[in-house]
């Protein structure tokens, strides 16, 4: 499998039941076993309540009263909102050598969201009222309620990503419909309702629209607007109050991104032999805009670290103080120092580069990204500005439901992925065709034995 | 007095310097003020209209205040239609408000000294002309322009931390009312360090000497209120008939924002089933004859203990404002009701008349009328019969002491007027002390002691003895405002919590106020511990109260054994 010219039946190759295999079906198993396990969880909560959790009110309660789930809530918020600023970038920006993952990053923005509306009902009280409750009285809270801009940009970033993947898809499934398996026929017969050459055009432009709007509203949506805004509005909580955590999160949502592009590259790659397809040129260039991003991360922080304790008020000096004592905050930290440390050694040097060391750098940034995204959520809580109650200071540690809620949504993205790539073609048709235009670098090195292919084994 | 030199006002020149001075006071433009004072004038003789006042006015009072849309016709009209004879500046300053209640609210408060500032107070004797100028102070002439404007109710507290025992009867007061689970302190009473303490000005308040750094911490029902403002479906709303934040406990969806948004920390969230049911609550009300406790006058779940899944906090009591618990309920809190000292003033904070906003516009006033029990007018009368009717002889025949009845005429003298209607009253009301005084005044008035005589004032050191060229000019309103701070101090300070960040609580602290540093200190309470005390519900249970509510949470907690 060296210097292969990339085809239609390489991209073809996961689709039909017929191509299910041994380590699909025990990857299926695992990731159903995970979410399995948090749903169980799940239903305890729902049966005894929200006490099962380690949370309990702040104030005199003792606690926090939002944790782990609003800070993997934001996570999978981060991984799916990079996702599809990452594709929308190759499209607009004609960034072609990544058009193998771009629709990756689309699947992964789609499973993100879901994930992420997901842990908004899990963490509710009563979710049986959601649609009573908030779309009963949509018209007056969303002009105040951060809470309801984001459920409202969640539900549009997932019809927009939603759009935008199905009018790529269109194209793909009616030039290879001949080889996709007729069982799926009803799901391709739709997708490709009154499809007609002459719209390719006209899609074409469409779907460069699309990413110049999803590019556009990046830094005002989702992780650079509504969900930073819903701690970032809130002036007594010296922690999270300010301006700056809107480029801060965006941040985040690019790193954890690039890095979950990363693993599920590399997961499809070693899966179905894509070296000539996803190549290491690709991770190559993934890992040095991880980099640029970690850096940004880095910066951003290093503005309020020094913000906080140079000559703040004394509530802002609390939550900061915090921060730099903290092992939730500096762990996280050291992480991402450390892979932007590796990132930079491989410019200089780039035999330091493979693909398990980027793996590698992939899930440590998303572990940093988890820990330091909960902790933002929970000390936020633990230094308010009316920071009086000391005999009940607030404690937390997730309980084994939360943690397993973490899991559970990573096999719930697992499961997309594997469900996904039976059904349609994960890798586009015009990246085959482009790579097919310009193929020549056929540079390759041997894969190295990877003792994990998924990213969900990895991430777990 | 003078009405020839060049001054606009018929109290003339002097009246018009300080006027000017009260207007630098506040922090409203002296200038406008002045003018707006003397175009008003000028209406009242007919040389401008209303109309034409508003016209001229609008401009500068939006700038000026801050408020609003100047009156639409039909509210003009309306206005025409209500004008009494004379029209008073305050009537026709509020017509600069908005409609909006909120902001009609807001802008009442700012008209006080606006109002003040146009001489509000002298407007009403133009025509007769005034033996003496008047004195009119900026509380008043704000009470008067509130009185004008039906402005509804708000309801909030006066709470006095100096007076606080530390006993915890409000928090397990409001614990039983609402048979709230252990660990839900809607009311909460927390003790606190602070280095910039000074602990100044509570020696005085109660007869135990000073007392530690208190915090009483209700809701502070805030006019604008973060937690309401988050809520994704409207759960968290303000009654608009009284200004009560209220959770609508059949809306809320549990996603706990309004508890992040509120900077008080006082919501609790109802993280499993509460250990007392629904039916249980409502059928122990509904014996009483007293609602069910939970519905209020609107059809909606706001008061009691929440159920699973949603969140809850202080209600301030809103089935007892609706009247379901008796008329006598109405305008009082539970946590009200078992303060045994009259720390908490529960009412309404638009009237100048309730018990928190006259505690507040006196504390010493009020805390002498919590403090000094007289007997009662029968007793007096016992002890009195045969007696003479001359100071001493009234003072050496009843169980009255002589500095009791310098107080007693003390608040007489600095009030007023002493309550005199004959509704049911409580000991929680002011008007109940303020009752026993006018009776035991007037038991002692019947009896033939005239204690508004010069003889007894200058006895009891409330007036100034004259010449005898001299006429008596009556009491000395700063002497007898004086006795009740010698006897029981003013507060250090007066506040609302976090005010610089815009809430607009409706909770006013008297006291000392927690610096930045204040730092709650173990065990809270010196009367009692959180621990030590406990309600029976209404299912003859016992619950018992707790401080710290993980505690009791972390028991359902699924940490495996891992954690703990
Ligand atoms: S104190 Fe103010 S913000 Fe907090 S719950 Fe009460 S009304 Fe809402
Ligand atoms: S917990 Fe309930 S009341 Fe509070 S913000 Fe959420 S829906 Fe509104």
């Amino acid at each position: 499998m060296s210097t292969k010219t990339p085809n239609e039946q390489d991209i073809l190759r996961p689709i039909g039941i017929d191509k299910i295999s041994k380590p699909y079906l025990a990857l299926f198993g695992v990731a159903s076993l995970a979410f399995g396990i948090f749903l169980i969880g799940w239903f305890y909560q729902l049966w005894v309540g929200m006490s099962v959790t380690g949370l309990s009110d702040w104030g005199t309660g003792g606690g926090v009263t939002w944790g782990l789930y609003i800070g993997a809530f934001i996570w999978w918020v981060g991984i799916a909102h990079g996702g599809i600023i990452l594709s929308a970038a190759v499209r607009l920006l004609g960034m072609d050598r990544y058009m193998p993952v771009a629709r990756l990053a689309e699947m992964l923005t789609l499973a993100g969201l879901s994930a992420a509306g997901f842990y908004i009902i899990v963490h509710m009280g009563r979710p049986d009222r959601m649609v009573t409750s908030v779309i009963g009285h949509y018209h007056i809270t969303v002009n105040n309620s951060p809470l309801v801009w984001d459920v409202t940009v969640i539900t549009a970033y997932f019809v927009l990503t939603a759009t935008y993947l199905g009018l790529t898809l269109r194209y793909d499934v009616t030039r290879m419909r001949d080889q996709l398996p007729d069982l799926f026929e009803p799901i391709y017969k739709i997708m490709t309702i009154g499809y007609s050459e002459k719209e390719d055009k006209v899609i074409e432009r469409m779907v460069w629209w699309v990413a110049l709007a999803i590019i556009i509203m990046a830094p005002l949506l989702l992780h650079g607007g509504v969900i930073p805004w819903l701690f970032a509005l809130l002036p007594t909580y010296p922690g999270w109050f300010g301006a700056i955590q809107g480029p801060q999160f965006l941040t985040i949502a690019l790193t954890s991104a690039i890095s979950g592009v990363i693993l599920v590259s590399y997961a499809f790659r070693r899966a179905y032999d894509w070296d000539h397809i996803i190549t290491d040129d690709i991770f190559r260039g993934l890992l040095l805009w991880l980099g640029f991003f970690c850096l940004l991360f880095l910066w951003l922080q290093l503005q309020q670290l020094t913000a906080g304790s140079f000559s703040a008020t004394i509530d802002h000096q609390a939550a900061t103080a915090s921060k730099l004592s903290h092992p939730a905050y500096i762990v996280p930290m050291l992480m991402v120092v450390g892979v932007l440390a590796y990132i930079f050694a491989t410019t200089l040097r780039p035999s330091l580069f493979n693909k398990k060391r980027a793996i590698g750098a992939a899930v440590l940034v998303l572990i940093a990204t988890l820990v330091e995204k909960t902790y933002f959520v929970v000390a936020g809580l633990w230094y308010p500005a009316f920071d009086i109650y000391s005999a009940t200071p607030g404690e937390y540690f997730p309980s084994l439901i939360e943690l397993s809620s973490v899991l559970g949504t990573i096999g719930m993205v697992t499961l997309f992925f594997l469900v996904i790539s039976k059904l349609v073609p994960v890798v586009e048709l015009h990246a085959i065709e482009h790579l097919r235009g310009d193929h020549g670098h056929g540079e390759h090195e041997h894969e190295e034995p990877a003792e994990s292919a998924t990213d969900s084994e990895v991430k777990a | 007095m003078s009405t020839d030199d060049e001054s606009f006002h018929p109290l003339g020149s002097e009246w018009e310097d300080e006027l000017e001075t009260m207007l630098d006071d506040t922090e409203y433009d002296t200038e406008l003020g002045m003018q707006m004072a003397q175009d008003a004038f000028r209406v009242s003789k007919g040389e401008l209209s209303e109309a034409e006042f508003h016209e001229k006015y609008h401009d500068d009072v939006m700038e000026e205040f801050g408020e609003d849309e100047r009156p639409t016709k039909e509210a003009y009209q309306k206005m025409q239609a209500e004008a009494s004879e004379e029209g008073t500046v305050s009537r026709m300053l509020s017509k600069f408000e908005g409609d909006g209640e909120e902001s009609r609210r807001d802008a009442m408060k700012k008209m006080g000294a606006g109002a003040a500032a146009v001489g509000l107070g002298a407007w009403g004797t133009v025509d007769d002309g005034p033996e003496e100028p008047p004195q009119p102070s900026a509380g008043d002439t704000a009470a008067q322009a509130d009185e004008d404007e039906d402005d509804g109710v708000q309801w909030g507290m006066a709470i006095d931390l100096d007076r606080c025992d530390g006993c915890l009867t409000c928090v397990s007061g409001c614990a039983s009312e609402n048979q709230l689970d252990s660990g839900v302190n809607w009311m909460y009473v927390l003790q606190y360090d602070d280095p910039s303490a000074t602990g100044e000005g509570s020696e005085l308040a109660r007869p135990a000497g000073a007392a530690a750094n208190r915090l009483v911490r209700p809701c502070q029902h805030c006019t604008d209120a973060p937690c309401e403002k988050v809520c994704p479906t409207t759960a968290r709303h303000t009654r608009d008939k009284d200004g009560l934040v209220l959770t609508d406990y059949d809306v809320c969806i549990g996603c706990r924002y309004c508890q992040v948004a509120c900077p008080y920390g006082v919501n609790y969230f109802q993280w499993d089933e509460p250990d007392v049911p629904a039916d249980a609550i409502k059928e122990h009300y509904e014996e009483e004859g007293m609602g069910d406790h939970m519905t209020d006058d609107r059809g909606r779940w706001v008061d009691s203990r929440a159920p699973r899944g949603v969140m809850s906090k202080c209600t301030m009591c809103p089935t007892r404002q609706d009247g379901q618990m008796g008329e006598g309920q109405v305008g009082t809190t539970a946590c009200e009701e078992a303060c045994p000292t009259g720390a908490i003033q529960f009412g309404d904070m638009n009237d100048p008349e309730s018990d928190p906003q006259k505690y507040e516009d006196n504390p010493a006033r009020g805390r002498t009328l919590w403090r000094v029990n007289p007997p009662s007018a029968d007793e007096l009368e016992e002890d009195l019969d045969g007696v003479d009717d001359d100071l001493e002889s009234v003072l050496e025949a009843t169980d009255l002491e002589e500095d009791e009845l310098t107080l007693i005429k003390a608040v007489d003298i600095v009030s007023d007027g002493l309550y005199d209607g004959d509704e049911e009253l409580h000991s929680h009301d002011l008007d109940y002390h303020e009752r026993n005084f006018r009776e035991a005044l007037d038991a002692l008035a019947d009896h033939g002691l005239d204690h508004d005589s010069e003889e007894v004032l200058v006895g009891l050191g409330l007036a100034d003895e004259t010449d005898e060229d001299e006429e008596f000019d009556g009491p000395d309103e700063r002497d007898a405002q004086m006795e009740l701070e010698a006897f029981t101090g003013s507060p250090d300070s007066n506040f609302r919590l976090l005010e610089e960040y815009d809430t607009n609580p409706n909770v006013i602290y008297m006291g000392q106020q927690p610096g930045p540093n204040a730092e709650q200190t173990e065990p809270t309470g010196t009367g009692a511990r959180y621990e030590q005390l406990s309600y029976d519900t209404v299912t003859d249970g016992e619950i018992q109260i707790v401080d710290n509510r993980k505690d009791v949470l972390d028991e359902d907690t699924v940490g495996g054994g891992l954690f703990s």
